[in-house]
């Protein structure tokens, strides 16, 4: 099978600010692919150039065999996306977000998916309050649904735990686990690397926009090295290049 | 607070000058005071067929209305630091964690707001003005007794909507009951006091006749109207958790037939709980085409009831197509461009919700026709207003894509604006002026527009994304 995410050399320039340099890699279906990297290395500019939210400068990404500079809606159409900053409308309650979510996405049992949502990230009393009002977390919980409504094949969540508690996170944990599980693909962006190690199958390193490592978690690990002293070596080596 | 307004004008002139060049952001004021120094050379051969008072009045008048449409201010309430300002200006937004009041952020909003309008808009018209002057044969008095009414005409209508505005964001009842405790003082005072309407508007008789007392009454209406409304805004609004029962999927089976359905629902619901759809409709549309229409009234003496009618109309259409940005300015496009939809489904969703507010437009230009005994002319004229509004979106769709109000000063757009819908309005105002028949010729004038809002798509696709 062909690996669902297949970046070329992509590159994304903000003017002189090269967020992304010249990046290759390949995501396979059924793995929970972990985008590391400290503030600013480009995981964000990463994830909205892999679902058509921006342009690269040069190189090119196919997501699920689709070209996204060509298609970038038909790929929006498959993916499910949790974008960096949460920002439901505003004016909008919480309910009335995802039945907006599952009309445009022409889902038919939008309003079963909703409830189930609700009730698994517990925020059944807040359906009807207008999402400006909401917390960050529940904001946060709103996009999560909002995201894996149409029960997509690939997911791209950027920074999906942040503003969740220990309890919660451990609860969305176990979702993106068995998520995987049952075929899907996930590709998260994560400062956090205690949930990288626990989760994820492989991870990649971005350091100011270069890919200084990708592979397998479990070669780290059998190397005996936590990840997260990978990753500073890892990042370090990146300063000195 | 001063540092917060210098900071504020220097972040107002960097998204600007960022957005479209420094240059081409610099420039505007010049192409303003261009258009008004061409203006003001035409003025001797407009006061053979246009009495001079009558000019006097239309130059005070459209200052009046400038001020009026962008002092709305009150409607933002403390909304804007949420949302208007997390595009615009992050710095009001930020500036809450320090120890400044809202109300000294606000202010110092306001303040930045309304500089830049004098910067932008009126400084340059007046200089125009002044530099006209040789041509114009002037005399340099007069232009400065000019530039000091007319910049006090602007500053009343900004300050007077300001207050209006922020009373309507406490309650309608308070609103309505200012508004006609205002008319019945115009009325005792005009009526019974036998005093001179033209003091209702201190500006406007300043510049008939100087005199210290008027001027300071002038300043007195607007730092009163400012100060209060500044005093009033900020007092703590309700805050608390706003609950609704779901009212978006009955709207949106309601639109069913339209492919955005869903959108368009979002669009009417945010326009409805912030408030935005009555109170733009009444600060941003009945109040300008309010003091549009006394003004052509008083041009009543020198124009045909049919002729006021007619450019009533046009002008409407105009104003009505800025409703457009009713939609677009408050929405956060961040809040769906990571759903399947592209810049073609965005404008054409927007636009769709546009023409769902046209019955605003349709209602108040027939309703006056009917109002002013012109049944006959009530079907031409809305015909009128309505392509003329349809054209003039698509004009700002073409131009501007998603963002019409940041990109507004930028001397190209501004100026293509002009070219694009000047002449067309003219004509049509000219041809309709001789018969009424000549007012559904203007429905030609979708044509255009639906071709202006297809070439959109693909200029403003690549922009838009990276704007993001
Ligand atoms: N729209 C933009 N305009 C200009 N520069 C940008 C833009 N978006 C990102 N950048 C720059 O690109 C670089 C990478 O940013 P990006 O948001 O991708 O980082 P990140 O890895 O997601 O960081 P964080 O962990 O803080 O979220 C940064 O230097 C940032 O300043
Ligand atoms: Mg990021």
């Amino acid at each position: 099978m062909p690996p669902v995410i297949q970046a070329e050399q992509l590159t994304r320039r903000f003017g002189d600010v090269t967020a992304v340099n010249q990046v290759s890699l390949d995501v396979q279906a059924g793995s929970l692919f972990g985008l590391l990297g400290p503030n600013g290395s480009g995981k964000t500019t990463m994830i909205r150039m892999l679902t058509g939210q921006i342009r690269p400068t040069s190189g090119s990404a196919r997501v699920l065999g689709m070209d996204v500079a060509a298609e970038p809606v038909a790929v929006r159409e498959k993916v499910g996306i949790i974008p960096e900053q949460e920002s439901p409308p505003s004016f909008l309650t919480a309910e009335e977000y995802l039945s907006f979510v599952a009309k445009v996405r022409r889902l038919d049992e939008g309003e079963e998916r909703a409830g189930w949502w609700f009730d698994f990230l517990e925020f059944e009393e807040k359906r009807d309050v207008l999402c400006k009002d909401l917390s960050r977390g529940t904001r946060q919980k709103l996009m999560f649904a909002q995201a894996f409504l149409h029960r997509p094949v690939l997911a791209l969540i950027d920074e999906p735990l942040i503003n969740f508690d220990p309890v919660m996170q451990q609860k969305v944990k176990e979702y993106l686990r068995e998520y995987v599980r049952d075929g899907g693909t996930i590709f998260i962006s994560t400062h956090i690397l205690e949930i990288a190690e626990e989760i994820c199958t492989d991870v990649a390193i971005l350091h100011l926009g270069n890919l200084v490592h990708a592979g397998p978690v479990a070669g780290i690990l059998a190397g005996k090295k936590h990840l997260t002293g990978f990753f500073l070596e890892a990042v370090g080596k990146g300063a000195d290049a | 607070m001063r540092d917060l307004f210098v900071a504020m004008m220097k972040e107002e002139w960097r998204v600007h000058s960022t957005m479209f060049g420094s240059v081409s952001f610099a420039l505007f004021p010049v192409l303003i005071a261009a258009i008004a120094r061409m203006g003001s050379v035409l003025l001797p051969y407009l006061a053979d067929t246009i009495p001079g008072g009558l000019i006097g009045f239309l130059v005070h008048a459209m200052f009046l209305l400038m001020g009026a449409m962008v002092g709305g201010f009150g409607l933002l309430g403390r909304e804007v630091m949420n949302r208007r300002f997390g595009q615009a200006s992050l710095l009001a937004y930020s500036s809450r964690t320090l120890p400044l009041s809202d109300r000294r952020i606000f202010a110092a909003f306001v303040a930045k707001d309304t500089v830049y309008y004098l910067l932008l808009w009126v400084f340059p018209f007046l200089a125009g003005l002044a530099l006209g002057t040789p041509l114009s044969g002037l005399p340099p008095s007069f232009v400065g007794l000019a530039a000091l009414s007319l910049t006090l005409a602007f500053l009343t209508g900004l300050s007077t909507v300001f207050l209006l505005s922020t009373l309507y964001a406490h309650s309608v009842k308070l609103l309505a009951a200012v508004m006609g405790a205002g008319v019945l003082l115009a009325i005792l005072l005009t009526g019974v006091g036998g005093m001179n309407p033209q003091f209702l508007f201190p500006p406007y008789a300043l510049f008939r006749g100087w005199s210290v007392p008027l001027f300071l009454l002038s300043l007195g209406i607007i730092t009163l109207f400012s100060a209060v409304s500044i005093q009033y805004l900020t007092a703590e609004f309700p805050d608390r958790e706003k609950r609704f029962a779901n009212r978006f999927g009955p709207l949106a089976g309601q639109l069913r037939g339209f492919r955005y359905a869903p959108l368009m629902a979002k669009d009417v619901l945010d326009l409805w709980r912030s408030g935005g759809l009555v109170g733009q409709t009444l600060f941003s549309f009945l109040l300008p085409m309010g003091i549009i229409w006394i003004t052509l009234s008083v041009l009543g003496r020198i124009m045909p009831q049919a002729q006021i009618l007619v450019t009533f109309a046009g002008v409407a259409g105009v104003i009505a197509a800025t409703m457009y940005t009713w939609l677009t300015e408050f929405d956060t496009l961040g809040a769906y461009t990571f759903l399947p939809l592209g810049t073609a489904d965005l404008i054409r969703s927007k636009f769709a919700s546009f023409l769902l507010l046209q019955p605003i437009t349709a209602v108040s230009v027939g309703g006056l026709a009917i109002l002013t005994g012109n049944p006959g002319a009530a079907l031409p004229a809305t015909v009128l207003a309505l392509s003329v509004a349809v054209y003039a979106c698509g004009v700002m769709i073409f131009l501007t894509g998603l963002w019409p109000a940041v990109m507004v000063y930028s001397v190209r757009v501004f100026a293509a604006s002009l070219l694009f819908t000047g002449p067309v309005l003219l004509g049509l105002i000219a041809l309709s002026s001789v018969s009424l028949i000549y007012a559904f010729l203007s429905v030609f004038l979708f044509l255009p527009a639906l071709l202006l809002i297809r070439l959109s798509f693909r200029r403003w696709e690549t922009w838009e994304r990276a704007f993001l």
